[in-house]
């Protein structure tokens, strides 16, 4: 199955680690992906600061416009960031010919024009759908067997589409999770918001966010948190120590992406494919039993 | 955490005003939607901070179809929404809580009022940075945003945060090379351009 793969500006630093682990991963389950060739930022969730949600619209048109022309497959976005963001345009320029004709005669500019032929996804949805949970389960070679992890679902994942997944109660993440051989460890935080995009600015209130987010999977037994996205991933893994230090707190739990952890169940190697190295709080610990040593 | 008597009252009697609703009916992007607002509080119940908000977002929305305009605009509230969606998600009567309040801020921003100034710097620079580049460099956009205010509070901020800095460098999450732009970043500011003199709020 070919899809174009839009990574994001995260994955390229701050998310490498989730990059890393979906090149090996995806080979390994029959995924094909290619690059939107001259893509650019989806805007995430602070542009509207700066710029009107026409402007919002025509960023990720121009990216859209690009695919199209390229091939019109679907574009698979890691990232949540970057899948609600393309998204929610394609919806609004597919529903709306009003729309589509503005969001046009401004691509014309820059010699682009965009149908509305592309199916935008996020790579859990593909992984869940496309892929499936059984042919996952069939490539494990070192189960997890024994380690309990949270799937953590985050906002912007499912929200507000729900195009492949309940928006209130998920069951995608868990299941890859349990095909992994893993415990899902069901805790009621984990569709509740890290403090995204504005974590950084308003660190006050975020960081209580993360920490009520962290001790509800902690508290429901996790060792180990499963992330699919690179703001959630950010928010929670590299900030704990902060939390610790201003709210009294003892966090000291890894972060790891869910492709991360397939590479690691499919056998895989620990630094090059999984890229657990590049964790900030080490998963190893954790993943000894199936790692065994 | 706010105190919960202390937030939430506007002051003076209130009593319908329709000129501020008509100004973001027509202005802000999105604004239309509140006119379907039934003030059941959902969002208000549902968003994981309107505990230190000053109004909910429903109380926002009360207040703009009250005319209480420089209270909407000054609001704290419409630029701490961390757009996780659970109020658009749940929302009986379909306002795109999210998008509305994104809309609120970026005129409330153009209009001289800056109800959060750390997520305004940050925001603008951001955006900066789409215009210049097409894509954001992490390990720039931060350095400038600390350095947005001057010299020494820039100092003072990258000090701060070195730590988070140096643990993603050491961890291989900080690309070292500076980021280039994209091919097409003439077209694309000119389309950019465009839009934002085609949207709401003018350039």
């Amino acid at each position: 199955m070919k899809y174009f793969l839009y990574w994001g500006c995260s994955l390229e630093a701050s998310g490498s680690n989730y990059l890393e682990s979906i090149r090996p991963v995806s080979k390994i389950l029959g995924l094909e992906f290619e690059e939107i060739d001259d893509w650019n930022c989806c805007g995430a969730s602070i542009s509207y600061i700066g710029a009107n949600d026409l402007s919002i619209k025509v960023l990720n048109a121009r990216n859209l416009a690009l695919a199209e022309a390229q091939g019109g497959y679907d574009i698979v976005a890691p990232c949540s960031s970057c899948y609600i963001q393309m998204v929610k345009v394609n919806h609004e320029i597919q529903e709306n010919e009003d729309l589509k004709a503005k969001i046009n005669a401004v691509l014309k500019e820059g010699g682009l024009n965009y149908t509305g032929s592309i199916r935008v996804r996020h790579l859990l949805d593909v992984l869940y759908h496309d892929v499936g949970p059984e042919k996952i389960r069939s490539h494990v070679k070192k189960p997890l067997r024994g380690i309990k992890v949270a799937g953590y679902v985050g906002c912007q994942t499912v929200r507000p589409y729900g195009e492949y997944d309940s928006v209130e109660r998920p069951i995608s993440h868990d299941a890859i999770l349990q095909a992994l051989g893993a415990e899902a460890v069901p805790f009621p935080k984990k569709m509740r918001c890290c403090g995204s995009g504005i974590f950084l600015t308003e660190m006050g209130y975020c960081m209580n966010l993360v920490k009520d987010i962290l001790e509800d999977a902690l508290n429901h037994g996790a060792e180990i948190i499963s992330t699919v996205c690179p703001m959630c991933a950010m928010n929670l893994e590299a900030y704990q120590h902060r939390i610790n230090k201003v709210l009294g707190t003892n966090f000291d739990v890894p972060v790891v992406y869910l492709t991360q952890l397939m590479a690691v169940a499919f056998g895989l190697d620990m630094k090059v494919d999984a890229a657990l190295d590049r964790n900030y709080i080490p998963p190893e610990v954790v993943l000894k039993k199936a790692i065994g040593h | 955490m706010a105190d919960p008597k202390k937030k939430g009252k506007a002051e003076g009697p209130v009593s319908y005003d329709p000129s501020f609703s008509k100004e973001v009916f027509e202005k802000v992007d999105y604004g239309e939607k509140i006119k379907m607002c039934m003030q059941c509080g959902v969002c208000a119940a549902s968003c994981p901070l309107s505990m230190v908000m000053d109004y909910s977002p429903r109380k926002i929305f009360a207040l703009i179809r009250a005319g209480k305009r420089s209270e909407v605009l000054s609001s704290k509230a419409i630029m701490l929404c961390t757009s996780c969606y659970s109020c658009k998600v749940r929302c009986p009567r379909k306002v795109p809580v999210v998008d509305v309040m994104h809309g609120l801020a970026n005129y409330a921003l153009k209009q001289g009022y800056v109800p959060r100034e750390e997520t305004a710097l940050f925001g603008r620079e951001f955006w900066k940075q789409i215009l210049r580049l097409g894509r954001i460099d992490e390990k720039d956009l931060p350095r400038r945003y600390f350095f947005s205010k001057g010299i020494i509070p820039g100092i003072k901020k990258s000090m701060e945060l070195a730590d988070m800095g140096i643990v993603l460098m050491l961890h291989k999450r900080m690309k070292l090379l500076p980021e280039r732009s994209v091919k097409g970043i003439k077209e694309l500011r000119k389309m950019l351009e465009k839009a934002s003199a085609m949207g709401n709020g003018g350039a």
